[in-house]
């Protein structure tokens, strides 16, 4: 993926001393310039990234497949074995099916929701642009306070969804609506979906809002019912709005830790983990560095499958565009 | 329902086009106060005394106590934790754009090799969250002398969001014709000043976006902003609020009254941004 791209800042020094003398009527150093001079522009971006991105991604492989000591010191290649630790523990089988269930129903359902809330937007109506501003708000708002409101929320003692239940009178006495880790679970599953479905809102609006109002008019004037025109043209013209943000809203909701973190610190025993919460555990709980960096390893495995699926899809596409 | 309004009302009223408009209200309403509600918690939360919170039973406050929002100051150091927020969402900001700006127009105005691969490596870095790479990124920063410090935090956060600052510029410079730079650069302006004098006043709007954007993200990290920072006094508002959130016992009051301090701001530079961001989104993603 990244091979071609640390040789760049290699050649930006070079870069720098042809600049120094960019007037000289030598055609052959114009030229020269000409060729290096894209990499000087991209050599701020791509040394930011590779101290701060790439350097960490090789740590993690290097601590994954060495022997790390609780202070986190290596002591060498040790054939695979926090691996085979980490995939023989019973609670990582867990914890991967709670990531997985996690990831597929967060994104699943707030996709088909921030569908049809964008479609009920995309409507004119009095109030538009206050409803707009307001379904902003889980966007723009950090997911810990989210988090935090949630639990609070629900709390079975003082939480205000049993205080406004039994005003209303649809309950009578205070529900546990954490009784189990499952149901806890459910929630912060609830609570994911509340924050990304504007995101998904917001990308399926800006593709809804690029449709030319004219194909509507003549299906309409051919006979199209509603559902007729929402499968055959608002449908297909959307595609590639929701495409981003189906990809991105994977990648975001598999690494999600906060929301997560704030509500049960994946307790108890696992069995609200995600692999987010399980390697940070292990890394900074219980100093199994290298168990954590493997488990950091097997995530972007999984992630990469749906990285290269985006790619060859966004870069091929820019193809078509040329 | 998408056609345009207008178009309806030229013909007749009929009943089922009431239900449906009083369907439409009824649901929008609904979704605003779901989405409200949990701020109005908060509030309400925010005003009320300790006992009355854990005995339960009443949603508004009996009587508001506003002094909440005062003692936070006194009983945290709130106001460190505030300028520790704006200093790393603006240090972030400043360098993600010094590093970004050039970036994006390279891929947006120049060809050359490795172009893709470039694009291609930009993509793929917004999958590695910087939580999962935690561990890593502790390992450099202690190695960088950069562990507990705030501009430790700012470079994290700036590289992170490289991907997305790349993405918009580039959507937004590429939606601007060359033609003016190029008229700029007959009259004798070199690439630095045809770009900055000509281009970046253009492209201002997306700039501005994709600076609030950046600020927004940095101001709302959690996670690294736990493990790197271990002093008190340089923790960011996302991580410093929690020291209302015990053990043993939580001040909700006190926590919700912070937490209002540090969603203000966001909200409202996010609803001055929200239309142009999105389309950035979308064109980002679109010309691919």
């Amino acid at each position: 993926m990244s091979t071609k791209t640390p040789a760049a800042p290699a050649k930006a020094p070079t870069a720098k001393h042809s600049q120094k003398e960019p007037r000289l009527p030598n055609p052959s150093s114009k030229k020269l310039f000409r060729t290096v001079e894209p990499y000087i522009w991209i050599a701020p971006s791509i040394i930011l990234m590779a101290i701060f991105i790439v350097t960490p991604i090789f740590k993690v492989f290097q601590l994954s497949m060495s022997k790390v000591t609780r202070a986190g010191q290596l002591k060498g290649f040790n054939n695979f074995e926090n691996f085979t630790k980490v995939l023989k523990s019973p609670a990582f089988s867990l914890v991967l099916k709670n990531t997985i269930v996690w990831t597929i129903a967060v994104v699943i359902i707030s996709t088909v929701l921030g569908f049809i809330l964008a479609l009920i937007l995309n409507n004119k109506f009095h109030g538009r642009k206050i409803a707009r501003a307001i379904v902003v708000f889980p966007w723009a708002t950090t997911l810990v306070i989210q988090a935090s409101v949630w639990n609070f929320i629900i709390n079975k003692d003082y939480g205000t969804l049993n205080t406004l239940l039994m005003k209303f009178g649809l309950i009578s006495a205070p529900v546990n609506w954490t009784p189990n880790p499952t149901a806890y679970f459910a929630w912060e599953i609830a609570c994911g979906i509340f924050v990304t479905i504007p995101f998904v809102t917001f990308c399926v609006l800006s593709g809804l809002q690029s449709i030319d109002s004219s194909y509507y008019e003549a299906a309409t004037v051919d006979g199209a019912g509603y559902f007729q025109k929402l499968f055959n043209i608002t449908l297909p013209l959307v595609k590639s709005s929701l495409t981003v943000s189906t990809v991105l809203n994977i990648i975001y909701v598999f690494n999600s830790f906060p929301i997560i973190w704030t509500m049960t610190k994946g307790d108890p025993a696992n069995r609200t983990d995600t692999l987010v919460t399980y390697l940070y555990k292990l890394a900074f709980y219980n100093g199994k560095q290298g168990e954590a960096s493997a488990v950091s390893v097997i995530g972007f495995i999984i992630l990469l499958m749906c990285a290269s699926v985006y790619m060859v899809y966004t870069l091929r596409k820019g193809d078509d565009d040329l | 329902m998408s056609q345009p309004a207008n178009a309806v009302r030229k013909k007749p009223v009929s009943m089922k086009k009431v239900i449906l408009r009083l369907l439409l209200y009824f649901v929008v309403l609904d979704v605003c106060v779901i989405t409200l509600y949990p701020y109005f918690a908060m509030l309400c939360t925010a005003l009320k005394n300790r006992v009355e919170i854990f005995s339960g039973g009443t949603v508004l406050p009996v009587t508001a106590l506003w002094s909440n929002f005062i003692d936070i100051w006194s009983k945290a150091p709130m106001a460190k934790y505030m300028l520790n927020s704006i200093l790393i969402a603006s240090g972030s900001t400043i360098i993600a754009m010094l590093c970004g700006i050039p970036a994006a127009y390279a891929l947006a105005r120049m060809k050359f090799r490795g172009q893709t691969a470039f694009l291609g490596f930009v993509i793929v870095s917004q999958m590695f969250a910087p939580v999962v790479l935690l561990i890593g990124i502790y390992q450099v920063m202690m190695q960088l002398g950069l562990t507990d410090s705030l501009l430790g935090l700012v470079f994290i956060n700036a590289a992170f969001n490289q991907a997305f600052t790349i993405w918009l510029l580039r959507g937004t410079f590429m939606g601007i014709s060359a033609e003016m730079e190029q008229a700029a650069t007959i009259d004798g302006c070199n690439r630095v000043q045809s770009m900055m004098r000509v281009l970046l006043p253009v492209a201002a709007p997306g700039i501005v976006t994709t600076l609030i954007f950046i600020f927004i993200n940095a101001w709302n990290e959690y996670t690294v902003a736990l493990v790197l920072i271990s002093t008190d006094t340089l923790k960011p508002l996302t991580v410093g609020i929690n020291i209302f959130n015990g053990y043993n016992i939580i001040e909700w009051q006190y926590l919700f009254a912070a937490s209002i301090f540090a969603i203000i701001p966001v909200v409202i530079l996010f609803m001055c941004i929200e239309k142009n961001l999105v389309s950035g989104l979308a064109s980002g993603g679109v010309k691919g």
